[in-house]
């Protein structure tokens, strides 16, 4: 088995150049051969293109989160293999080839907004010099020029999630993996947020991997929007969203928006129905 | 305004600590007041102390004792005698407080580290604190003899003893208090063990900490005490505890003011705990208000 994952992992490495994120037959199985053993992924297939933006979103317990960390070698996949950038995923996480943000923005309560920033260059060894200029630079790409010598709570909610984004985006990785970073803020926030997101992924041209539990966010924000199933976590439908990277407000109330909107909802559905039956006849 | 806020705090602490001081000599005045002089019996048990002026001194008379001219050295006031005792006793504490710092500071991070350590040790750090001191002592101080350092590292090595354990507890619990998020996070760093414990787990751990300092800082305290008091030849407050308490008869108020110096180190111990953090978290208001 070990040769034909190295088998795999050499071909995915091929096929990835290239492309963001490579997932070939991955499946995470936890506590395997116990009582607890919990089916998270199974055969897991999915591509991001470099300058994609991905979200994926699922009932809880279909492995999204779970695939987001294996995608940011966090854990490692029982079968199947992850490139990263063309490289095995361990090998992109000790290049620091992604950045992370997580629901809650997990700012060091005892470091300053800039230094929150600086913390991925800090442990990349840049000198004193750079990182005060990258830092100063992340803080005005995320709209918070003159916020740096705060500390994090003397910030609000909405503003902390900016500065766990700049921190992500600070040393520059072209893929960016977000895991419901919107998820603990009130909807006007939000949006807002989320319009920014986009103008901050368009100026890097970063790609993005993004766990939601919003269909509208999905949406909105996303080229594609993977549907996922659960027991065992698997991708159920793939939505293509096609209204181009230039989205404004009026993108919100647009009839195409909501037309995404229900194909995503129908595709959730027909996920849940389908796991149901199954389960009527496995019985 | 944060600032502002704190001081507030602060005073209104000191001046409670006062109202209780005060407080407290006034139940003992009221009860010498009242008390019988030669105390009394109910149902027969002997149980209401004697309030004559040799068993409770007048509050004002055990302050009054630290401005009587010392005996033996009649040219200093009994506190400026007992200002040298504390002086004496505080460097060895500060000393004690700095090893214990170092040998429960160094067991928290190898039980945080590895955890058959922790398994392994936990239970001998918590059996160590059953031993009395009293008993160690000589034990210490054998040791101490055979490698011919000077007697006041016994104190020093006691007071580490004492320290160590709540430091230790504390730290350790702090280094292990830390969210799975901020783990994930320094993980998809590449970040290593070390690197992780001086950039988050050491930070994170500091309000969890300090309990455990200011509990060390006073152990600190006693641990020199009782050493000076069981093996002699240290001359700090202990000792001054001890020759006090010789004169009981002829200066009752006298021994009060050897526990005044006492408590006064204790206080000034936790006050410099206070004071470190207050300056290391005095950005972490959140925090710190636990």
């Amino acid at each position: 088995m070990s040769e034909l994952t190295g088998q795999d992992n050499a071909e995915a490495v091929e096929v990835a150049a290239g492309d963001a994120v490579t997932v070939t037959g991955a499946s995470m199985v936890f506590n395997p051969g116990t009582d607890s053993q919990v089916d998270a992924l199974a055969d897991i297939d999915l591509t991001v293109a470099s300058g994609e933006f991905v979200s994926l979103i699922g009932p809880s317990g279909c492995g999204k989160s779970t695939l987001l960390r294996l995608i940011a070698n966090l854990i490692e996949p029982t079968a199947g293999s992850i490139a990263v950038n063309g490289k095995p995923a361990a090998q992109a996480r000790l290049d620091q080839d992604y950045g992370m943000a997580f629901q809650q923005s997990g700012l060091f309560e005892w470091r300053s907004v800039t230094k929150n920033i600086e913390l991925p260059l800090e442990l990349k060894g840049w000198n004193k010099a750079d990182r005060a200029a990258r830092a100063q630079e992340m803080l005005e790409l995320v709209k918070l020029p003159d916020r740096g010598m705060h500390m994090p709570w003397q910030l609000s909610g909405g503003q902390q999630q900016r500065v766990a984004i700049a921190r992500a985006l600070a040393a520059h990785p072209p893929l960016l993996l977000m895991d419901e970073p919107f998820g603990a803020l009130d909807e006007m926030t939000r949006e807002h947020m989320q319009a920014e997101l986009l103008q901050i992924c368009e100026a890097t041209n970063t790609s993005v991997v993004f766990v939601t539990h919003s269909i509208p966010e999905a949406v909105y924000l996303s080229t594609r929007v993977v549907v996922m199933s659960a027991g065992p976590g698997r991708i159920t439908d793939v939505v293509t969203v096609d209204h181009g990277r230039d989205r404004s407000e009026s993108t919100r109330e647009d009839a195409g928006f909501y037309k995404k909107i229900i194909e995503v909802r129908e595709a959730l559905r027909g996920a849940e129905l389908g796991s149901e039956t199954r389960g009527i006849e496995d019985r | 305004m944060i600032h502002s806020q704190r001081w507030r705090t602060a005073a209104r602490q000191a001046l409670l600590f006062f109202v209780a001081l005060a407080l407290a000599a006034t139940v003992w005045e009221f009860y010498k007041l009242i008390g019988p002089d030669a105390g009394g019996t109910v149902f027969g048990w002997r149980v209401i102390p004697k309030t004559n002026d040799r068993v409770m001194p007048h509050t004002w008379s055990m302050v009054a004792e630290l401005f009587d001219p010392a005996i033996g050295s009649r040219d200093q006031l009994v506190w400026e005698v007992l200002l040298g005792y504390a002086w004496y006793t505080f460097q060895m504490s500060i000393a004690g407080l700095a090893v214990g710092t170092i040998i429960g500071v160094g067991l928290a991070v190898l039980m945080a580290r590895f955890r058959i350590v922790e398994r392994g040790l936990f239970p001998y750090i918590v059996i160590s604190q059953t031993i009395p001191l009293i008993a160690l002592a000589p034990q210490v101080t054998a040791i101490r003899g055979s490698l011919d350092w000077p007697q006041w590292t016994s104190a020093v090595a006691l007071a580490g003893f004492l320290s160590f354990f709540p430091i230790s507890v504390a730290t350790l619990r702090g280094l292990q208090n830390v969210p799975e998020a901020s783990l994930e996070l320094m993980n998809s760093y590449a970040a290593g063990w070390w690197t992780t414990l001086r950039k988050l787990r050491f930070p994170m751990a500091v309000p969890s900490m300090v309990p455990g300092f200011k509990l060390a800082a006073t152990a600190a305290v006693i641990g020199v005490i009782v050493t000076e008091i069981t093996l002699g030849g240290l001359r700090g407050v202990g000792f001054a505890t001890i020759d006090y308490s010789q004169k009981v008869t002829s200066q009752p108020a006298s021994v009060y003011a050897a526990v005044f110096a006492a408590s006064a180190l204790g206080l000034v111990m936790f006050g410099l705990v206070v004071g470190a953090e207050s300056y290391i978290m005095r950005n972490r208001p959140r925090e710190a208000q636990q």
